[in-house]
């Protein structure tokens, strides 16, 4: 028995620990949005935030998230608002099929929480999710303009 | 005299159009346009979901009362924009906004038959249909492949809206007591001209259900059009973005059970036997061990994907090779060039003049070269799944699929299930590419919820079994010889190619009735042959390998390999001749102006005749496939020993007429960093019978570090329209090692680049 912090709210999940957080997202709460791609922390598409950092839930056992903050890409968006991410991904037309900009948005998301004003270099660096589509330029172009829009709702907010 | 009452009436029905009624659900209206009123003018009842339970025969718009207007989208979207596309012609002429539309996915009915898919060439609204478009339309061929969707659908689809337009106006003139002439339509209502009152449509619907419209209305002039050819938003991006689009690997119906399989690991191999079922179902979680029929796999259900790959990894199986267990790449290898060595061809797809007296005759340069790619693997993100409940007397399916015409049929025949009570819900597809116009995922998960009756069944392949159990892009071998005149013309071209049938292999496991001979499969020397370039004297043959090899669609078939191949070759011919790559394929092609307006346009977008700059290079490509010719330059820069940035690419496309430029845009980068991947670091290797690579590890791909910008032009152009899915592909790969040639002078005759030693940064 594990107790979970996901997007805020308390969970108990009765699993092996050794699951990877992934299956009990993805199978045990019908939380599909977190994608599974490679099972080897090599794609990225399972990407979560837990305490804030990006991780790769594929191969994270369950038992080492009981008690920490995990967030999902379920998450984010507070009360219906879409993250500045999120806007900038459609401001972009960023997906095409979309099956990896689950974990992408949660990259980027988390890259920008530590690096408000990424340049190509710290793109290049923190977003090693692959895009079999090749969304890349677009994801490049949709993280500044995300740092933009996140820099003028801070100054809004004083 | 009965049967030419019979033809004299196909006829008719064939050049009309109707609107048709009854199909009035809910106070909505199903609308349809004629064409396929021939096959069967009675009343045909509809599954699509959310299409309700009309019986219109040819089902695209639905209008409810409250102008909610729902269109049907038959095709499957992986990405290429489809979901957007399809509603946008259809809007265009039932002038309505294409952002407030819902759009359902109906079942693969033959009204939504892609007969692009069979004829390659666009229906005649306006007249009946050919007799191919009468297999595709009964057969029925429901499909999104070879970057058809547009070509296919790009008259019909703004007919049907037309027509639909034309029934509304009716009604409201009728309403009004005015003649039709003095209504329009505009955003979802009627006006009428001279008292200016408007009515919706969907006040209008029940009435419009009951006109009968018996003319085609003319379709709006290019100048005309409000949404085609004007970049619009993605319907599907919003819910791409928080997590709830949903793909066949989220179905999620009631009391799910997930299996994972465990396929033969040899090439052609089968399972014999498995040792320890027992133990296995003894784990936590396991249901059921269900050995698969035919030695094909081995799948175990649990209560959780982790737990049922846990099982499917512990099975002990023993397998039988068949014989293949010494297979290897370079044994693959030696077959080829034995193949072409002994000039064992089956096909020759284009022959004109003495090739081989052109080459022996003096004066003339004679270059040779021969070239090789890899088995490469689709590597969809999304792995391959699909959920099957099977119930008492119905079957219903949840998948990304790109065929479900086809998996309906295969279901029922799996499950034993008449095939109309068979329901594919077509699910978002997390990427296709031609894997997913294969069907053995869908067949294995209709086994596993045969035995598994009642209780739905997702199966899916782990990363490991997605690309090792493969229907991959062929290895080919192409070997040429070219006679160059002291001028620089081309005197003589041969091309001799050694590979397995693409058509033939997929095409037996997707459609055996439609499979071709690989000696008539056009895919081989798509590409390759009928190249625009003068080139005198040409001959292009292929030979065929049997191998235990299943070989299937990969983005842009036959042109992804003849693509690199052809103008790689052309740029040696350039070399050999002395002349600037550019320019010699220019004035090669004096008789194709859209070929040469796009290779100007990028040669003009990417700066070509001014120097590159300091340690800079560039490489240009020029290809048509799928109807579009596409031209592209990769500008890169040399960092170290065989080591470099690719920093830019230029891209021009002609693909006739637009529907979503962005989404064009879109196609483009995405088509060139597919085509890069491959080109820098794609190959399935084999040894010892055995597929090698098992996972994004050792089949890397080109990832954000590595990608270049990518600057896109699209010409104007007021020609049918053409593919965009796919075209993007073929020219990155002889782009870029035409501009490592140009940087190293290493000719790169085989792919991928990281076996040659380069690097990229």
């Amino acid at each position: 028995m594990a107790e979970l912090k996901i997007n805020g709210k308390s969970i108990n999940v009765d699993v092996e620990g050794g699951m990877p957080l992934l299956w009990v997202l993805r199978d045990e709460l019908d939380m599909t949005g977190t994608k599974y791609g490679c099972g080897v922390s090599s794609c990225g598409a399972c990407t979560v935030m837990i305490d804030g950092v990006a991780t790769k839930s594929c191969t994270f056992p369950v038992a080492s998230a009981a008690g920490k903050e995990i967030t999902t890409i379920e998450g984010i968006a507070k009360q219906g608002q879409l993250t500045a991410v999120q806007r900038a991904w459609i401001e972009h037309q960023v997906p095409q099929c979309g099956y990896c900009q689950s974990g992408m948005i949660m990259a980027a998301e988390a890259l920008l929480d530590q690096n408000p004003e990424p340049t190509d270099m710290d793109i290049d660096e923190s977003m090693t999710n692959i895009c079999r589509c090749g969304t890349y330029q677009r994801v490049r172009q949709a993280i500044h303009s995300a740092a933009k829009l996140r820099a003028n709702e801070a100054e809004l907010l004083g | 005299m009965a049967d030419q009452d019979k033809k004299s009436k196909k006829g008719k029905w064939g050049r009309r159009a109707f609107m048709i009624t009854g199909g009035v659900v809910g106070g909505g209206l199903v609308v349809g346009v004629g064409g396929m009123l021939w096959v069967n003018h009675k009343i045909k009842q509809y599954t699509g979901e959310g299409m309700g339970a009309g019986d219109s025969l040819n089902a695209w718009i639905r209008i409810a009362e409250d102008n909610t207007i729902t269109l049907a989208v038959p095709r499957s979207e992986m990405g290429q924009g489809v979901y957007t596309s399809i509603p946008m012609l259809i809007a265009e002429e039932l002038e309505v906004d294409v952002q407030k539309v819902k759009i359902v996915h109906p079942q693969p009915e033959s009204p939504y038959a892609n007969t692009f898919l069979l004829t390659g060439q666009p229906r005649n609204v306006y007249k009946g249909m050919t007799l191919m478009e009468k297999i595709a339309s009964v057969l029925p061929v429901v499909g999104t492949g070879g970057s058809t969707t547009i070509s296919d659908g790009y008259d019909t689809l703004r007919a049907a809206g037309a027509t639909a337009r034309e029934a509304l106006i009716m009604a409201g003139a009728q309403r009004w007591g005015v003649d039709k002439s003095e209504c329009y339509a505009e955003d979802g209502h009627i006006i009428n001209k001279t008292s200016k009152e408007k009515l919706t449509y969907g006040s209008l619907a029940a009435d419009a259900a009951q006109i009968k419209v018996d003319k085609i209305p003319t379709l709006k002039a290019q100048k005309d059009f409000k949404i085609l050819g004007k970049p619009v938003r993605r319907l599907d991006i919003p819910e791409k973005v928080d997590g709830t689009a949903e793909f066949g690997i989220d179905a999620r119906p009631e009391g799910l059970l997930y299996a994972a399989i465990r396929h033969p690991e040899y090439l052609g191999g089968t399972i014999g036997s498995v040792q320890n079922i027992e133990e296995v179902e003894a784990m936590t979680g396991v249901k059921k061990v269900v050995v698969l029929k035919d030695g094909q796999g081995v799948a175990v259900v649990a209560d959780n994907s982790w737990r049922a790959k846990n099982g499917a990894l512990s099975l002990e199986v023993t397998e039988e090779s068949n014989g293949h267990e010494g297979l290897s790449t370079a044994g693959v290898a030696a077959k080829m060039k034995s193949v072409i060595a002994n000039n064992e061809m089956i096909a020759t797809p284009e022959s004109e003049g003495d090739v081989a007296s052109v080459i022996a005759s003096e004066g003339n340069q004679l270059i040779e070269a021969e070239y090789l790619v890899p088995y490469l693997a689709q590597a969809t993100m999304e792995p391959l799944n699909c959920t099957v409940h099977v119930h008492e007397d119905r079957a219903d399916v949840w998948v990304g699929h790109q065929a479900p015409s086809v998996i309906r049929d295969k279901v029922a025949a799996i499950t034993g299930i008449d095939g109309a009570n068979v329901t594919i819900n077509m699910k978002y597809l997390g990427g296709g590419f031609g894997r997913r116009a294969e069907v053995d995922f869908v067949i294995k998960a209709a086994e596993v919820a045969t035995v598994m009756k009642g209780t739905p069944i997702q199966l899916s392949y782990t990363r490991e079994e997605d690309m090792r159990y493969g229907m991959y892009r062929p290895a080919v071998m192409s070997k040429f010889r070219a006679a160059i005149t002291p001028g620089g013309d081309i005197a003589a071209w041969e091309n001799k190619m050694a590979l397995q049938s693409v058509g033939h292999s997929s095409m037996m496991r997707i459609m055996p009735s439609q499979a071709p001979d690989p000696k008539d499969d056009p895919m081989s020397s798509e590409g390759a042959a009928h190249l625009p370039y003068a080139m005198g004297s040409r001959k292009v043959a292929f030979g065929d390998l049997d191998l235990p090899i299943q070989v299937g669609n990969w983005r842009s078939v036959g042109s992804s390999q003849n693509g690199f191949f052809t103008e790689s070759f052309i740029d040696e011919c350039a070399a050999a001749a002395g002349k600037d790559p550019y320019v010699f394929r220019k004035n090669k092609l004096a008789d194709h102006p859209r070929f040469v307006a796009v290779l100007d346009k990028v040669a003009e977008i990417s700066n070509w005749s001014e120097p590159a700059g300091d340690n800079k290079f560039r490489g240009i490509a020029l290809h048509k496939s799928f109807g579009s010719i596409v031209a592209e330059v990769a500008e890169i820069t040399k960092v170290g020993e065989k080591e470099f940035s690719i920093d830019n690419y230029y891209c021009v496309i002609d693909c006739g007429r637009t529907v979503n430029p962005d989404t064009i845009e879109a196609q483009m980068q995405s088509g060139i960093v597919y085509g890069l991947s491959a080109a820098m670091y794609g190959q399935i290797t084999i040894e010892n019978g055995k597929i090698v690579e098992g996972n994004f590890p050792e089949y890397e791909m080109v990832r954000m570090n590595v990608t270049p910008h990518i600057t896109t032009h699209i010409m104007e152009m007021d020609e049918y329209p053409t593919g965009v899915g796919e075209p993007g592909t073929p020219p990155a790969a002889p782009a870029l090692t035409n501009a490592l040639f140009a940087a190293t002078g290493e000719r790169i005759r085989e792919l991928p680049l990281v076996k040659h030693g380069y690097s990229f940064v």
